[in-house]
């Protein structure tokens, strides 16, 4: 890809579109750790809760 | 009220994030490392006393995210750090 | 020079789209409001019509007529003056539109002279597109062909026009990327439909005065409808986002094996909001922007193939005309960003309208604008909770996962990732539904003179002007948008791990949340009303 190409597709931000490939974010993950655990369970948790409210209180769920 | 101390801009070049305001600019490949040198540039030159605290800002230059995608999200971040002396 | 856009809560507010989304939805709309005070400068604003070249005896469709200025039909003070306007509508159109942006762009600093000749192309070529849109033979459904003289028709109303600017904004996307490159300092996706947001939300306040025109019982409706969409959508936006974001991180992290900062911004573009959603996510985790914006270029693409394919599947397989309600929010829920969720939305309200008509043979029609906004509320909860979702983040990143010390992560971040165009929305919609219910007497028959002047203003800000700027959504969506991109290694496993999360789980999870909360939620049949 020419140079000024890439340029342009960063459009006019200073990262420049040389940046993107400078960058590997797709390597090195790190070991899974128990706060991911937390934060992905406590996320379900809170979607249950808000659907179990949601169908009782929204006068357009499936359960009224 | 928070009582800022010192405000920067934060930026990113692709390698290293930069941190800069009129008098200095520093730079570091993590934020870890760009607290670290703010930090020691603070006690350096005695912007913050011994047993004291400050707070330093660093606003977010939205210049470094390509203008096409400022239109669908305006803010990156702003970030406070304490330090202590 | 560095950009402190948000160094102050108010420090935004001319330099950026969102803002200057509201200035120009909520500022034509009080242009309209002068109505009230017997001044119709408004129904200048261009509209297209369905026309063929050859109109039948005692038919319809005149080449002559396909652009009118809509205070012809609809203006209380200067209905003859904007008679005789016809094609030159596009005109004013253009100069009043192009002040307006030009303005904006000069407050944001962008390049004047190229947003000005860019924006003029898109407009014109949007027009163009408009207009052959609207030959009869794509427009046109088998309950009115034969007033254009046609045995055949495409039945794709409204969409068909839309479907032509993104086919066309695509091809220059894609085959012609210098001309691309030019226009698109003025092809600006978010910022056009934004503020055709902004002009839903007057779309929103005028249903009940538009229904109360026709029934005082079908105006309460209206209203009623419209304030279950905002409960439903926002209780359905909290579960699916819930059940999104970790689902996808969990895909992202255990099936991908991808970094946690990667795939925590890649949870929030792909499972909500796409960019705005990658953006906020990767300031709140303090991830190099390089990963925003690897992301985002990767959500552009797939948002627009969402918006080719679900507007189709929800009218011809699930769940069809009997819940198109449900079809709405689960747009909302599954296409990424504003542009493409409200462009798909809109598509889906001309398929679904068309199709209920020609299947009921006429004895149901739905008024427009309802299953837009219904995939635009979901949508429009979801830019709100990004904002808080993307503040628990930070709060998780910077004192749990990276245990960053002496850090504290500002509330005031909420508010700089607020969307800002919604309070437009919220205050249009709720400006005139206070209108309704204080002075318009909730649509009574002696209020009807008054509610009908208000239709006079409000109609050509929710008809031709929302419209025009749906056009051009659809026109600039497809320059920005370069398939290639999705061919390019360095998105890697980025790519996979949208597709697998978008088909397989997101797609699904959103169409039974939309069920669960929308299901039987009727649209009012003014088929006795209209002709």
């Amino acid at each position: 890809m020419a140079e000024e190409e890439k340029k342009e597709m960063s459009g006019t931000g200073t990262l420049t579109g040389a940046a993107l490939e400078a960058e590997d974010v797709l390597a090195d993950a790190e070991p899974w750790e128990p706060i991911e655990t937390k934060l992905v369970v406590w996320s379900l948790v809170v979607a249950v809760i808000a659907l179990l409210i949601g169908l009782v209180v929204v006068p357009t769920s499936i359960l009224h | 009220m928070m009582n800022i101390m010192m405000d920067m801009v934060i930026r990113h070049d692709g390698k290293n994030w930069v941190v800069e305001n009129d008098k200095l600019t520093l730079s570091a490949p993590t934020i870890d490392g760009i607290d670290e040198k703010v930090r020691t540039f603070m006690r350096q030159n005695e912007l913050v006393k011994k047993g004291d605290k400050s707070k330093v800002r660093m606003l977010f230059d939205n210049s470094t995210i390509p203008q096409w995608i400022r239109q669908y999200g305006q803010h990156y971040f702003n970030r406070v750090i304490e330090v202590e002396g | 020079m560095a950009d402190l856009t948000n160094r102050r809560w108010y420090t935004g507010m001319l330099t950026q789209e969102d803002w200057w989304a509201v200035w120009l939805g909520v500022g034509f709309f009080f242009l309209g409001l002068l109505n009230l005070a017997g001044i119709d400068i408004v129904g200048f604003l261009t509209y297209p019509t369905k026309w063929v070249f050859n109109v039948p005896e005692g038919g319809k469709g005149a080449i002559g007529h396909a652009f009118y200025a809509i205070g012809k039909k609809t203006s209380m003070v200067s209905k003859e003056f904007y008679k005789g306007m016809g094609w030159w509508s596009i005109i004013w159109t253009y100069v009043a539109f192009t002040i307006a942006t030009c303005t904006g762009a000069a407050f944001m600093r962008w390049n004047l002279k190229r947003f000005f000749i860019g924006w003029t192309i898109i407009y014109f070529m949007t027009i163009a597109t408009w207009f052959i849109g609207h030959h009869g033979f794509i427009a046109a459904n088998k309950i009115n062909m034969h007033k254009y003289g046609l045995n055949f028709a495409l039945s794709l109303g409204g969409g068909g026009s839309f479907i032509l600017a993104l086919i066309v904004g695509l091809i220059i996307g894609n085959f012609f990327k210098p001309f691309a490159i030019y226009l698109s300092e003025a092809a600006k996706p978010e910022w056009y439909i934004k503020t055709a947001i902004v002009t839903l939300g007057v779309k929103l306040g005028y249903l009940p005065i538009k229904l109360a025109g026709f029934s005082h019982k079908l105006g309460k409706e209206a209203a009623g409808l419209t304030f279950d969409l905002f409960i439903a959508g926002a209780a359905a936006t909290i579960v699916a986002y819930m059940i999104f974001w970790p689902i996808t991180y969990l895909i992202a992290r255990k099936m991908f094996n991808l970094p946690r900062k990667t795939a925590a911004v890649l949870g929030s573009g792909i499972s909500i909001c796409g960019v705005s959603a990658a953006v906020a996510t990767g300031g709140a985790v303090r991830a190099k922007p390089v990963v925003s914006i690897m992301v985002s270029a990767l959500v552009v693409v797939w948002a627009v193939i969402e918006l080719v394919v679900l507007p189709g599947f929800f009218t011809h397989v699930w769940p069809k005309t009997a819940d198109p309600i449900v079809a709405g929010a689960a747009m909302g829920m599954s296409v990424k960003t504003d542009g493409a969720d409200a462009a798909a939305g809109e598509l889906l309200d001309e398929f679904m309208r068309n199709k209920i008509a020609v299947e009921s043979n006429g004895t149901v029609i739905w008024p427009e604008g309802i299953i837009t906004a219904s995939a635009v509320m979901t949508k429009v909860w979801i830019d709100m909770f990004i904002g808080i979702w993307a503040f628990v983040l930070a709060m998780v990143w910077v004192y749990r996962i990276d245990r960053r010390p002496g850090e504290t992560v500002l509330a005031s971040e909420i508010w700089h990732r607020f969307p800002k165009f919604v309070l437009g929305y919220f205050f249009c919609w709720f400006f005139l539904l206070a209108i309704y219910f204080g002075p318009g007497q909730g649509g009574s028959a002696d209020a009807m003179p008054y509610l009908k002047t208000v239709k006079a203003g409000a109609v050509p800000i929710e008809g031709p002007m929302r419209k025009l700027f749906f056009m051009l959504t659809f026109m600039s969506l497809g320059i920005i948008t370069d398939f290639k991109k999705l061919k390019e290694a360095q998105f890697g496993k980025m790519v996979w791990v949208y597709f697998v999360a978008l088909f397989i789980f997101i797609i699904p999870i959103a169409m039974i949340v939309a069920y669960l909360f929308h299901h039987g939620m009727q649209i009012p049949n003014i088929a006795g009303y209209v002709q």
